[in-house]
């Protein structure tokens, strides 16, 4: 019931280094993101962030997690990029990968307090999110993955076309909902 | 000259005493529209004023209430959300 009203307006303008690649429905939306600063860890990339909502989105907190999407040579969508070479073919689109960071799984899963049952609020937004994971990257600098990365890539399985909804609803392995996160590092 | 009212009708408007462009934190919509469930504004579909400052549809904030994961406090600071009951008076005016 909140789901869709609420949505409706975080489409307006949203602040720079943030865009909405994907809106078309109230349940996954997909963002782009970018460090706005020249962290040599960040520099120059473009990350991509899933959010997937339930209906009672804002009461809950949606999922979100940075989805891997490959390079390909055909022209796709490429954001921003835009460099000022006319009439040359489109530049092909250089791949979303997963952001390295000691509190970002190699699946794209991140731990970050907020996102969880007992940090999320729903007073924040795609917006707000979006920025707090961009604050996150920019404040960052160690060039690693958590701790047990592998180990926790594979207890959580494929993401599912629901998310890591694990295996509740379909998937397998455990869903995210499950996870005991330790939000024990509070300088990063 | 002398009138005599045979008829009339009064017409009254009202609004919340909250700042025009201020929007519910939860829903997003101007307090002087309703929470996301509702169709009509007012009575039925009031306001929450917490002790804290921080304001929401009753409706909005009651869902996230009941929320376990709430834990009672405000969506806004985190404190315990404690709402002003009718008439109580604003201690820290502005």
């Amino acid at each position: 019931m909140f789901t869709a009203k609420r949505l409706a307006k975080a489409k307006q303008k949203l602040p720079p280094g943030i865009e909405l690649v994907k809106a078309d429905d109230f349940r996954e939306w997909q963002v782009d993101i970018q460090v706005l600063d020249d962290n040599p860890l960040y520099n120059n990339q473009v990350f991509r962030l899933s959010f997937i909502f339930s209906d009672n989105y804002p009461i809950e907190s949606p999922e979100v997690t940075f989805i891997n999407v490959p390079p390909s040579s055909d022209a796709a969508p490429s954001s921003s990029q835009s460099q000022p070479q006319t009439s040359q073919p489109p530049t092909p689109f250089p791949g979303r990968p997963i952001p390295i960071h000691p509190h970002i799984y190699s699946n794209g899963i991140i731990c970050l307090d907020l996102l969880g049952t007992a940090g999320w609020s729903p007073v924040q937004s795609v917006e707000s999110v979006c920025m707090s994971i961009q604050s996150m990257l920019t404040g960052n600098s160690k060039n690693e993955r958590p701790q047990g990365d592998e180990q926790f890539c594979q207890s959580m399985g494929v993401r599912g076309p629901n998310g890591w909804s694990g295996w509740r609803s379909g998937g397998t392995g455990r869903g995210l909902k499950d996870v005991r996160f330790a939000y024990d590092d509070d300088t990063v | 000259m002398k009138v005599k009212i045979k008829q009339w009708h009064a017409v009254a408007m009202w609004r919340w005493d909250m700042p025009e462009d201020e929007v519910c934190g939860i829903c997003r919509v101007q307090f002087d529209g309703t929470c996301p469930t509702c169709k009509f504004p007012g009575d039925d579909c009031t306001l929450l004023i917490g002790k804290c400052g921080h304001s929401f549809h009753m409706h909005c904030l009651l869902t996230w209430i009941q929320q376990e994961s709430s834990k009672g406090l405000c969506p806004m600071c985190r404190q315990k959300f404690e709402w002003k009951q009718a008439g109580e008076k604003d201690q820290q005016a502005t």
